[in-house]
């Protein structure tokens, strides 16, 4: 769909979801790039109140694609967002949510934006970031440990995301990416097939509770200003219940150390663990950890193959399911080994 | 390494020509090129080693799956192993030396998990030096840019 096009039947909708405004118009509209799962765009909202009052907010469109990297329902990522607004975990409001393809070509959410801060990871190598990480990183691994200590049922999250068992997180995790891995790998993948046996043979204890479980919880996927405060945490599309260790345990994949040697390119590992116990009041018992830790590997590694699995079938050309299997299927397979201690 | 690079060097061409018109919107113009232009210098890098690599790594894995031959206990796949250990790289296309890669790792595979599963010398000592090319394969295909 072109943006004129896309526009105008945006203004259409949310006049819709507005009954009580008159002059509803859509501006400023722009495609964020970097998003390989939704389509995400920053737009302009103006409307005139009843009153008479005219007025304007900045919005976030975030659209299916034709194929993303990752299969999502868009609800779940709705729901968690609107389950965390307003608690100590900052996220965007969520304002309304599509899920059929009548009004846009595919289902989507509106969101507030929440605007001024940086979201890329790019920006944090140098000055005036560069002075921030440990705040940053202190804060980062804190409001993880929030997200740990929640409790789903009082959020509103219980019904809307599967249940799982406390003995039953490990497997349901591991058997799901794994099938992912049957279905997209393009090329056969020896060290991943090794981490996927190793954890199969050596399962972690039962999570100590069942909580709230982001999914994707990395540096890039929350907005930071230069203070080191984050204001949004963003890309729930992963959302679910288990084992808040899997948060930490992919928190801490090598891949997103940057080439910095620590968690996040933040800061060192007993630092991030014990802001993360203290904030959960949860403990981070080592060989648990670790069986997440290698998980984790075994995740990214599916997403990344499906990312070129979704490219080849043509169903997605966006090149930004090239770069993830390019750049980090083998730096995936390094993490791997290193979690496991041969690299 | 997939995509293909020819596959995605024709889509990145495309998409270059397309950003160049002068209706398409700046931010959107920025974002494209930005990443294009990222994969070229990927595929700049990868191109140049990809056929060496290949060629060493099949031939690594022959002679683990020839050992494996000797080692294994599955009489099917003691065969398995021998055809695929008596194989040659003919061609240094990317495509036939990928497919000939595929198909060793897929025996590799198979008969690392055979020498898990034994506690005999013989297997816990082929068992390392599989452990012993995984970690080196991965240092022959490590970019200069990984971030690990």
């Amino acid at each position: 769909m072109e943006e004129a096009e896309l526009t105008t039947r945006l203004a259409g909708y949310i006049a819709g979801q507005m009954p009580q405004a008159r002059d509803v118009a859509i501006s400023n509209v722009a495609r964020i790039t970097g998003g390989a799962s939704r389509q995400t765009y920053r737009f302009t909202l103006s409307w005139t109140e009843a009153d008479g009052v005219a007025r304007q907010r900045g919005l976030i469109l975030r659209r299916d694609p034709a194929d993303s990297l990752i299969d999502t329902e868009r609800r779940v990522e709705f729901e968690a967002y609107r389950a965390f607004h307003g608690t100590g975990v900052p996220v965007p409001e969520m304002l309304w949510l599509e899920e059929g393809a009548d009004a846009l070509g595919s289902p989507f959410f509106v969101a507030e934006e929440i605007a001024g801060f940086q979201a890329g990871p790019g920006a944090l190598w140098s000055s005036p970031y560069l002075e921030t990480h440990a705040i940053l990183g202190a804060r980062k691994w804190e409001i993880l440990g929030q997200i740990a200590r929640a409790d789903p049922t009082a959020l509103g999250l219980a019904g809307a995301l599967p249940a799982v068992r406390a003995e039953d997180c490990w497997r349901r995790e591991l058997d799901h990416w794994e099938a992912v891995l049957d279905a997209d790998e393009s090329e056969p993948l020896p060290i991943i097939r090794a981490a996927i046996r190793h954890l199969r043979a050596n399962p972690p204890p039962p999570a100590q509770k069942v909580g709230v479980v982001h999914g994707d919880y990395r540096t890039g996927n929350f907005l930071y200003d230069t203070e080191g405060g984050v204001h949004g945490v963003l890309d729930w599309e992963m959302c679910h219940l288990g084992d808040p260790l899997e948060d930490l345990g992919w928190s801490f994949n090598p891949v997103w150390f940057f080439g910095r040697g620590m968690p996040g390119g933040l800061l060192p590992r007993a630092d991030a663990l014990a802001v993360w116990e203290q904030a959960s009041g949860l403990r981070a018992e080592p060989e648990a950890l670790k069986w997440w830790e290698l998980f984790a590997c075994v995740k990214g590694q599916a997403i990344w193959v499906s990312s070129a699995r979704a490219w080849m079938d043509g169903a997605n050309r966006d090149p930004i399911l090239v770069y993830p299997a390019w750049a980090l299927i083998n730096a995936q397979d390094r993490a791997a080994l290193h979690v496991m201690e041969r690299l | 390494m997939k995509p293909d690079v020819a596959q995605v060097l024709v889509d990145l061409a495309g998409r270059v020509a397309r950003n160049a018109a002068p209706q398409i919107p700046a931010a959107q113009r920025a974002g494209e090129l930005g990443l294009s232009a990222m994969l070229l210098g990927l595929a700049a890098e990868m191109w140049d080693g990809a056929a060496e690599i290949l060629v060493q790594e099949n031939a690594a894995l022959r002679g683990l799956l020839a050992s494996g031959a000797r080692v294994s206990q599955d009489n099917a796949r003691r065969r398995w192993l021998v055809e695929l250990a008596g194989g040659r790289d003919g061609s240094l296309r990317l495509s036939a030396l990928q497919g000939a890669n595929a198909e060793l790792r897929v025996a590799l595979i198979a008969l690392h998990a055979e020498l898990e599963r034994r506690d005999d010398p013989e297997a816990k000592d082929l068992e390392a030096d599989i452990w012993r090319e995984l970690v080196a394969g991965a240092e022959r295909r490590r970019l200069s840019g990984s971030p690990v």
